[in-house]
């Protein structure tokens, strides 16, 4: 069956691993690409060796256009639209399908970022095409383009155009030129052949040069979501126009960041207590997945100590609606990022010692704000009072820097609370911050 | 019966104030008006340069009170079709097309491709503190030194201009956050009045040139594109960067 082809060129060059930072970038690209193929359908096509040997003569760059429909026959790919991508690229695990915008023409993304590169490359190339007046306004970075079937007759032309002029565009490619390699001849060759190209699909699919549009940083003004512009409203996120030793340890930095979005697991999707502070462990969260699993989707969860959400998302998998109240309103800038694909959460700011309750009712209550004995006695009267009774989860229970664990016995002696279960990470259990658990981190109690 | 034509429009206003309001912030702008001036007489259009405020700048913030525009132009008696309201720290080459032919009647820019994180902050601040929330895609944002607008477009004016006097003193607070003043407020109430918009390339505004790798001497972006802004220019004391591109801009294509 037809389906759309994500290319993807990868290849090793043993002589650069030391510049490439042994290519380890090459695995982030491909994860993310391979969740686009997973998310949309499409063929994961990949090419990681030289089909022409001589990389002097056919640098990998010239091979990807050159062989792009030889290879998929030959792998009898059966093919719709294809996208040619980079192994720089890096796409957003929740962007669109590109492949449904096209209006199946030829897709290319404008290169104008490095002006005065694109202006040499032009007018270093104009003599070899006759001195063919390119539109400029029209000149795309080739690093990511999508096209299809109709323009196979076109790339079989490109290729016998390099096939007859292999040197002299190596010349000019190495000893002239000295900008770039295919990306312009493939613009005069696609303008000489009054190629359609559609050139207006938004920037986000192909933010390249991220450093010099200013988009690693974030808005320290609001200080309320520390996410990367780029991750934030960025599709495809493309790391060229660095220098190149950088790119292995920024890519790697980014999927240390991202990496947790790409997974089909609830559980991989957020981040877990022993490699951050304000979370609940991985354990705790399963444990959540399977209590509340059956008989809670017309339920009410309210969360009181949300703080960055991390566990919310969570809850909102089990319950009909989450509320997450939390002091902090970076926090909930936070939580509202964290839980931004779901629409049954719901987020507060509020002083919850300082203000006036008024949540609606809920079947199941999370105390997870203040930390004491002082405040756990109190906390849990209130709570039973206000929502009549309902089932709470206590976190930190077996914290060995807090007395939430004396409190709560205190309650269960004096018949306040009873324990049905104790969940999360074990006795022993090291957190981020090097904290060892003297017994589970938490308990489901009943009135 | 007059016939319609269509206007270019150029702030030239002396304040008389200090820093960003000085004179001398002004010396440059001829070089702009006398290529603008040469452009629409190439392109049967018109210039109309206003040299007065409306208001004092206290009430309302000169860069705001040229969405007036039509009531300005109405009570000139001009006759209009299609108005390019650009600023006078731009430049445009002879030779560049006549954009009022590329706008389908739309409301024209081109989008900002400058600094994404003054983009984005000013976007999420705006957003944050004067419109509920409502965010914009960042690559429809425009840059308000160039737009093209006609008649359909006067409502839109109008709601600018009402937004500004309903919340003068929320947008006076907005200051501290040095995010611009009108362009991203434009720029938000488009995107959530529906406003069609019509994006032009990057040639028919190209601003920040030093981020492009363009300002230098052999003045590469005269070739590259049509419409220079002079903006985002390093170590610009006193505006005199500006005013020696400016110039120099201008006898490289006026005066050669």
């Amino acid at each position: 069956m037809k389906k759309n082809v994500i290319y993807w060129v990868g290849v090793i060059n043993p002589e650069h691993n030391d510049k490439y930072g042994n290519y380890e970038y090459f695995e982030y690209s491909k994860n993310t690409w391979k969740h686009f193929c997973k998310r949309f359908d499409c063929h994961f096509v990949e090419i990681n060796k030289p089909i022409e040997d001589d990389l002097f003569k056919f640098r990998i760059n010239w091979q990807k256009a050159l062989f792009v429909f030889d290879e998929l026959e030959k792998r009898n790919i059966e093919y719709d639209q294809i996208a040619l991508v980079d192994s720089s690229c890096m796409y957003k695990w929740d962007a669109p399908n590109f492949f449904e915008l096209t209006e199946r023409k030829f897709i290319g993304w404008r290169d104008v970022d490095n002006m005065r590169w694109t202006n040499d490359s032009i007018v270093g190339y104009e003599n070899i095409f006759n001195n063919f007046k390119l539109d400029r306004t029209k000149y795309i970075n080739s690093g990511f383009i999508i096209f299809n079937k109709s323009h196979k007759e076109f790339f079989s032309s490109f290729k016998q155009l390099y096939y007859d002029n292999v040197d002299k565009f190596c010349e000019l490619q190495d000893k002239i030129v000295k900008k770039g390699t295919e990306q312009t001849p493939l613009n005069y060759w696609l303008q000489i052949n009054n190629v359609e190209l559609k050139t207006d699909l938004p920037i986000a699919f192909k933010l390249t040069h991220l450093h010099r549009k200013e988009m690693f940083g974030h808005n320290w003004q609001l200080n309320e979501d520390n996410t990367p512009y780029f991750i934030k409203y960025g599709y495809n996120w493309i790391f060229n126009g660095l220098p190149k030793h950088e790119r292995p340890k920024i890519m790697k930095q980014v999927w240390e960041f991202v990496k947790h979005n790409y997974s089909d697991d609830i559980l991989d999707t957020t981040v877990h207590k022993d490699t951050h502070k304000f979370t609940t462990s991985r354990k705790f969260k399963e444990d959540i997945l399977k209590y509340f699993s059956k008989g809670y989707k017309d339920k009410t969860l309210v969360e009181l100590g949300c703080c960055q959400g991390t566990t919310t998302k969570i809850y909102a998998e089990c319950f009909g609606k989450v509320i997450g109240v939390d002091i902090d309103t970076w926090n909930i800038g936070q939580a509202k990022n964290n839980c931004s694909s779901y629409s049954n959460v719901e987020f507060i700011q509020q002083d919850l010692y300082n203000s006036k309750w008024e949540f609606p009712n809920a079947d199941v209550v999370v105390i997870d704000a203040g930390h004491t004995y002082e405040h756990i006695i109190r906390d849990i009267p209130k709570i039973k009072k206000y929502f009549n009774n309902p089932i709470i989860i206590i976190d930190d229970y077996g914290n060995p820097n807090q007395t939430i664990r004396k409190g709560i016995e205190e309650l269960v002696e004096n018949n306040v609370i009873t324990i049905k279960h104790k969940i999360g990470a074990d006795a022993g259990f090291k957190t981020a911050t090097g904290l060892v658990f003297n017994d589970m981190e938490g308990v489901i109690c009943e009135s | 019966m007059r016939i319609m034509k269509n206007i270019v429009f150029i702030m030239d206003i002396d304040l008389g104030g200090e820093g960003r309001f000085a004179s001398s912030r002004r010396a440059p702008y001829k070089f702009s008006i006398d290529s603008w001036k040469h452009w629409a007489s190439k392109n049967n259009a018109e210039l109309f340069i206003l040299n007065d405020l409306l208001m004092s700048h206290e009430d309302m913030g000169i860069c705001w009170q040229r969405y007036y525009l039509f009531d300005i132009l109405e009570a000139n008696n001009i006759e209009y079709d299609q108005i390019a309201m650009v600023d006078a720290d731009t430049i445009i080459h002879p030779d560049c097309p006549n954009f009022f032919e590329l706008t389908e009647g739309k409301f024209t820019g081109v989008h900002c491709d400058a600094s994404y994180d003054w983009v984005c902050r000013s976007i999420e601040n705006y957003s944050k503190h004067m419109f509920e929330e409502h965010k914009m895609p960042f690559w429809e944002y425009i840059d308000c030194g160039f737009m093209v607008v006609n008649k359909k477009h006067k409502s839109f004016f109008k709601d600018i201009v009402n937004l500004y006097h309903s919340n003068k003193l929320a947008f006076k607070e907005m200051e501290k956050f040095h995010v611009g003043t009108d362009q991203t407020p434009v720029n938000i109430l488009a995107n959530k009045n529906n406003v069609d918009l019509k994006l032009l390339p990057y040639e028919y505004n190209m601003v920040d040139l030093p981020r492009k790798e363009l300002l230098a001497n052999d003045l590469l972006f005269t070739n590259c594109g049509w419409i220079y802004q002079f903006n985002c220019i390093p170590n610009n004391e006193e505006n005199k960067a500006t005013y020696y591109w400016m110039e120099k801009t201008y006898k490289h294509l006026y005066e050669n």
